[in-house]
């Protein structure tokens, strides 16, 4: 892999909800260390497309996912392919942050057991407090991370699954509207850690707030009835987008 | 037409933006017009007219700002929106150096009325105005019917005035040198005729701004210069 390859490439990828045509002929490249921000209105198919990454379409069963995508030149549509690995190196978060009803501690630790990725105790508490601290969650919690996940703040909460999904090192962070149940103060905490989790992860997010996708990403994305219109250098996106369609979305006129 | 928004209070807020920024043309434009009058005619009265309504174009353009500082704040504007904000900010500043030079015009007219020795023709001046006029007029049109063309129309024509410029600032060399009594009045028409040449060097910079408005990018094109007394030596 050279420095500017994309880390994950789709090429004509087409989603069908059972006769309903979700998305059509998607092709984009999400780059390594960049924030690509997915935007449309709601329907659009950039929440499905972000599934599409990482097989999260397969749960449902009237979904069928046409087209090639890749991590790093593999064909993750493969159906060989083990969706288990697949998630652990493609994470994701939610848009409602769901911590798992057991100790903070035990959330960061699940997926490394599952995965057998750490050694001894002394190895998972390793893990535990870097993927804290990485997250921005340590100085909070570290004297209590024996209480429960779900009795810390929406913010709080969020960045635990966020650490949570960092402690099985994945190599790309897909995003879904992770600040939309978040205060101010937390979206910004949330922001700074997306920008310092950028320096080592591909991230992608959905997002609703323009001025969020302005602010954090590199490339960004727009999604209508299904099609990507446009995508490109977030700072041309926001002043001067090259199609009508984008321009009416993000400057809030009628599409 | 382009689509309207969502929320049409941010729709009219930009309207009234765009009113204000050419109320403000316009109240410039008829400015140096009087100017002009007033040095022709040595109308005492109406130069210190012009003098005292530089203080409503300057109350424009504090208005101008305050609402487009208060539409970044309030509606986080995007792409077109974005472009029309900011470049409303750098408009009503240049509006206001223009206005200025139409005010610094109006006071100099009671100083060459008193020259009793010598007063070089003044028809140069008028001429450049004209063309100020009309680039004036072309400027607020491009900016209304939103003509990109037009606006680089404005921005190529800046060079008669550069041109009427330096054969004047010739000539009023030709004076001083010759008659050293012309000097006085000499001088304040050339601080006039320079400024009168600073102000099309705004204009072309607020058809600039325009066609960045429209198209989003800046005019690549290299501009014809004219002025070129800043290498004049006898």
């Amino acid at each position: 892999m050279t420095a500017n390859s994309p880390k994950m490439s789709a090429k004509k990828v087409n989603v069908f909800y059972g006769e309903n045509h979700a998305l059509k002929d998607i092709s984009l490249d999400i780059n390594p260390n960049q924030v690509t921000a997915l935007i449309g209105p709601s329907g659009c198919g950039k929440s499905t497309f972000l599934r599409c990454l990482n097989r999260m379409n397969d749960t449902i069963d009237i979904c069928r996912v046409e087209g090639t995508i890749t991590l790093d030149n593999q064909n993750i549509n493969d159906k060989a392919l083990d969706v288990v690995q697949l998630r652990a190196r493609v994470g994701m978060v939610f848009q409602n942050p769901n911590p798992f009803p057991k100790s903070v501690y035990d959330n960061i630790a699940y997926g490394p057991r599952l995965h057998g990725i750490a050694k001894n105790k002394n190895d998972l508490d390793d893990i535990v407090q870097s993927s804290l601290k990485k997250a921005g969650l340590w100085n909070e919690v570290h004297d209590r991370l024996d209480v429960s996940g779900t009795s810390l703040s929406g913010g709080q909460q969020q960045r635990l699954c966020i650490a949570r999904t960092i402690a099985i090192e994945p190599e790309v962070i897909l995003m879904d509207e992770p600040c939309s149940a978040l205060d101010p103060i937390a979206t910004a905490i949330i922001e700074e850690l997306i920008e310092d989790l950028k320096t080592r992860y591909a991230i992608v997010i959905v997002t609703h707030s323009m001025q969020q996708a302005a602010r954090i990403s590199q490339k960004t994305a727009f999604f209508h009835l299904g099609k990507l219109m446009e995508m490109g250098d977030t700072t041309t996106i926001f002043t001067n987008p090259r199609h009508e369609k984008t321009k009416d979305y993000i400057t809030g006129r009628y599409g | 037409m382009p689509n309207s928004h969502i929320v049409s209070s941010f729709g009219e807020d930009i309207k009234n933006l765009r009113q204000k920024i050419v109320e403000m043309a316009k109240l410039v434009q008829e400015q140096f017009n009087n100017a002009e009058k007033a040095l022709v005619e040595r109308d005492l009265k109406l130069a210190s007219s012009v003098k005292d309504r530089d203080a409503i174009v300057d109350q424009i353009e504090q208005e101008i700002e305050q609402k487009a500082i208060e539409l970044i704040a309030t509606r986080s504007p995007m792409a077109d929106d974005l472009r029309e904000i900011i470049s409303a900010i750098k408009i009503c500043n240049a509006l206001e150096r223009i206005g200025d030079y139409a005010k610094n015009l109006s006071k100099r007219v009671p100083v060459i009325n008193e020259e009793k020795q010598f007063v070089a023709n003044t028809t140069v001046i008028s001429q450049m105005i004209s063309i100020i006029n009309d680039m004036t007029e072309d400027v607020i049109d491009a900016y209304n019917t939103k003509d990109a063309d037009k606006a680089i129309s404005v921005w190529t024509r800046d060079l008669a005035v550069d041109n009427l410029y330096d054969s004047f600032f010739r000539e009023l060399l030709t004076h001083m040198m010759e008659n050293p009594r012309s000097i006085t009045s000499a001088t304040h028409l050339l601080f006039i005729a320079k400024n009168v040449e600073r102000a099309g060097d705004h204009l072309t910079n607020i058809a600039e701004i325009i066609y960045y408005i429209i198209e989003g990018r800046t005019i690549e094109m290299v501009r014809p210069k004219g002025d070129l007394s800043n290498e004049t030596s006898f």
